[in-house]
């Protein structure tokens, strides 16, 4: 009975189409709020702070209209404090990350994404739009609101990825997650676009217009999403016999690897164990408990799955290079080259772009090889290379556009790959054997672990620069992907060495 | 006391036309408006109404003070006259004010006519005024210059998207250009609320009415 395998496109019905669909605007739409409000930055600091003089020239009338406003006395203040709501925001997401994929896979992941987007769409509708409507400038208030929607807005991703991980099984999962991963970075395109759009009307329609799309998109996931196909009946897409499977916790089966046995295992461990209906009765023997619904795994023991901590811990560095990059890419560029910021930020678009391609090819690879932690250690070397190459760009836009697209290619790939395919492979290993269902404790553990890690970077780049310059920033992100190679140099040591065995026995089956 | 509030009352309540608030600048000091005084013969050519030392003019809907007397009132302080800040021509000669703050001034757009004790300097200094005449008695100061336009070049530069307009002797407002408004005349143009939720309302509307029908209708579990 070999199972009903399939070519790549064709295992997949509409649902998984539009599944993907929604799961991607949901994280679009996630990223384009945080976009706008780093877009905005420049607007709410003219709004906080009074009139700029020169000189000694009196202050501007009518009072109203140039002083009143004095929730801060100049710009830096104000720029020191969006810093401060930044790391605020990033610390109680990784936080909510922990609590809400334990969340997800004990409640339905239909109300928790909806509650997400719909909660945090309401929160950012109340900091940017309410508080200029009634004139109300309050610190505390920004910064309880500003931790309400970081929490808020960590449901959404653990969420994502289990039904991600739900609908699409691990053949071609590389492929699909690259792909889709790259909704970060078409958020962030998508935010400035919106953010640039209607900033002229002020900074609070802006605020305005992406948390009511944000709203809307919740709504729309909540009538439209299925977590799962088990709600329509549908079998899970099963293994194609053509790629193996092995995992690394394979390395000590017997050797005996031959197509009857690859299917079976197959057979038993079909993604968490996923049946169709008509297959049920056939496998009754080999089932793992058919009758009993898959049981939430708890949070420690999720975090102590194989595999969990080490890339948990690679993560954290890599997130905090890419971060890092992300949000002071645009600043970096002004000071180092003397650019405008408008050129700034169209720039450090091309970051995005290598990230989203990185994501998706690396996937793809990485999918024919049977194999992720290979193509992240080459990645992650020709990461640092790239990176002592772009920290010595010459000041021409072009060259600098090409060289942070391969920056981009080398560093977004593994960081999306880490995030989302290798979470969905973790939270569905044979050691669960379908009884437990970890996928968004272990998302949610991985990014959490990766928030913190960005969290803490944002404060020490700016620290670094300070004090030194711009060159031990990139000498500490150079680091930083080492020791991330590092946390991941055991699961590269035996899926190597699995890699070799493999092409042992097939060279001894010939 | 009592009269007097119901008075009040009454005559707020009775509409536009017969407004009669009562400005206390009006009676700053006993007595009202001469007809021999320039003030009075101002108000005469304009058909003006008397109220206490003010003289008001009717214009449409609205009344505003055109002329303030104030002279031989034995002031010592002069503070606020904010509400003859439509005033044309004022009055302040014979009393014993030592000094007066330049903002008192503030606003008074329309003033081109001031009479000061000589002990007072015109507000603005002399360059904000065409004509100052002084008898050691009276100091007289005629014909209010334009701030913004001193010494025939714009010498107040006013922020982005605003543009300096006169607001006093001496005094200059940065008032938004065109379609600029708000704090700092940041923002431009009035937001489209009502295109931009009907699309977004409707869109939403289809989107989710489409996709439960052809995702969530066969759902097996909640």
């Amino acid at each position: 009975m070999s199972p009903p395998c399939c070519g790549f496109l064709s295992q997949y019905t509409h649902h998984h189409l539009v599944t993907f669909l929604l799961t991607f605007f949901s994280y679009v739409l996630l990223h384009a709020s945080r976009k706008t409000f780093s877009n905005v930055k420049v607007s709410i600091s003219a709004q906080w702070t009074p009139s700029v003089l020169n000189g000694s020239s009196p202050a501007y009338s009518p009072g109203q209209t140039w002083e009143e406003n004095k929730l801060f006395e100049d710009s830096q203040e104000a720029t020191l404090f969006l810093g401060a709501l930044d790391t605020i925001f990033l610390f109680s997401y990784a936080i909510g990350l922990y609590v809400s994929g334990v969340i997800g896979d004990r409640l339905n992941l239909r109300y928790v994404l909806s509650f997400g987007l719909c909660g945090s769409a309401i929160v950012e509708f109340l900091f940017g739009t309410v508080t200029e409507w009634l004139h109300f400038y309050n610190i505390y208030f920004y910064c309880c609101l500003w931790v309400l929607n970081g929490l808020l807005q960590s449901a959404v991703w653990p969420c994502v990825v289990a039904v991600m991980g739900n609908w699409f099984g691990k053949s071609g999962r590389g492929f699909v997650f690259g792909l889709w991963s790259a909704c970060a970075s078409v958020g962030n395109i998508l935010g400035a676009f919106l953010a640039s759009s209607v900033l002229k009307y002020g900074y609070e329609y802006a605020f305005l217009v992406t948390s009511a799309v944000q709203f809307a998109g919740g709504v729309v996931v909540f009538f439209g999403l299925l977590s799962s196909p088990k709600e329509v009946g549908l079998s899970m897409t099963c293994e194609s016999a053509m790629s193996p499977v092995q995992n690394d916790s394979d390395s000590h089966r017997p050797l005996i690897s031959d197509e009857e046995y690859a299917q079976e295992e197959e057979g038993v461990m079909c993604d968490g164990g996923y049946y169709s209906v008509q297959r049920s009765d056939q496998d009754q023997d080999q089932a793992p408990e058919l009758g009993d619904p898959p049981v939430a795994i708890g949070f420690f023991q999720a975090f102590c799955l194989p595999g969990v901590l080490p890339y948990s811990l690679a993560y954290a560095c890599l997130k905090l290079v890419n971060y890092s990059f992300f949000f002071w890419l645009p600043f970096y560029l002004s000071s180092n080259f003397g650019w405008k910021e408008a050129q700034a930020d169209r720039l450090s678009v091309w970051y995005d772009v290598g990230g989203i391609v990185g994501g998706t090819v690396q996937g793809l690879i990485s999918d024919f090889l049977g194999k992720r932690a290979p193509v992240l250690a080459v990645s992650l070397l020709l990461a640092m290379g790239s990176l002592v190459g772009y920290s010595h760009s010459p000041d021409n836009q072009v060259i600098n556009a090409v060289l942070l697209a391969v920056t981009g290619f080398f560093i977004g790939g593994p960081s999306n790959m880490i995030s989302s395919a290798i979470s969905a492979d973790l939270g569905r290993q044979e050691v669960l054997r379908g009884s437990q269902e970890a996928l968004a404790t272990v998302t949610g553990i991985v990014d959490g672990t990766g928030s913190i890690g960005a969290a803490g970077g944002q404060y020490l780049v700016s620290l670094i620069e300070s004090r030194l310059s711009w060159m031990p920033v990139f000498y500490f992100f150079i680091t930083m992907t080492g020791v991330s190679l590092l946390f991941i140099g055991p699961m590269i040591i035996s899926e190597l060495r699995s890699v070799c065995q493999e092409m042992r026995t097939r060279v001894h089956q010939l | 006391m009592f009269t007097f509030v119901t008075l009040c009352i009454t005559s707020l309540l009775f509409g536009s036309s017969y407004q009669q608030m009562e400005f206390q600048v009006c009676h700053l000091c006993v007595g009202s408006l001469q007809n021999g005084t320039a003030v009075g013969y101002f108000c005469a050519s304009l058909s003006g109404r008397v109220e206490g030392r003010c003289c008001w003019r009717q214009q449409g809907e609205r009344a505003s003070i055109v002329g303030l007397d104030l002279s031989n009132c034995s002031l010592r302080h002069i503070e606020d006259l904010q509400e003859a800040s439509t005033a044309v021509m004022i009055d302040l000669s014979s009393n014993p004010v030592i000094n007066i703050s330049d903002s008192v001034f503030q606003g008074f757009i329309e003033l081109h006519y001031l009479r000061l004790p000589s002990t007072l300097q015109c507000p603005g200094g002399n360059a904000s005024w065409e004509k100052v005449t002084s008898d050691g008695v009276v100091c007289l100061c005629e014909e209010q210059k334009d701030a913004c336009h001193q010494d025939g070049n714009m010498s107040w530069n006013c922020p982005e998207n605003s543009l300096c307009a006169p607001d006093g002797p001496g005094f200059t407002q940065c008032s938004c250009t065109g379609e600029y408004h708000g704090y700092k005349c940041l923002r431009e143009g009035q937001f489209p609320t009502g295109l931009v939720f009907g699309i977004l309302g409707s869109s939403t509307f289809l989107a989710s009415a489409l996709l439960w029908y052809t995702q969530r209708r066969k759902a097996k579990f909640t």
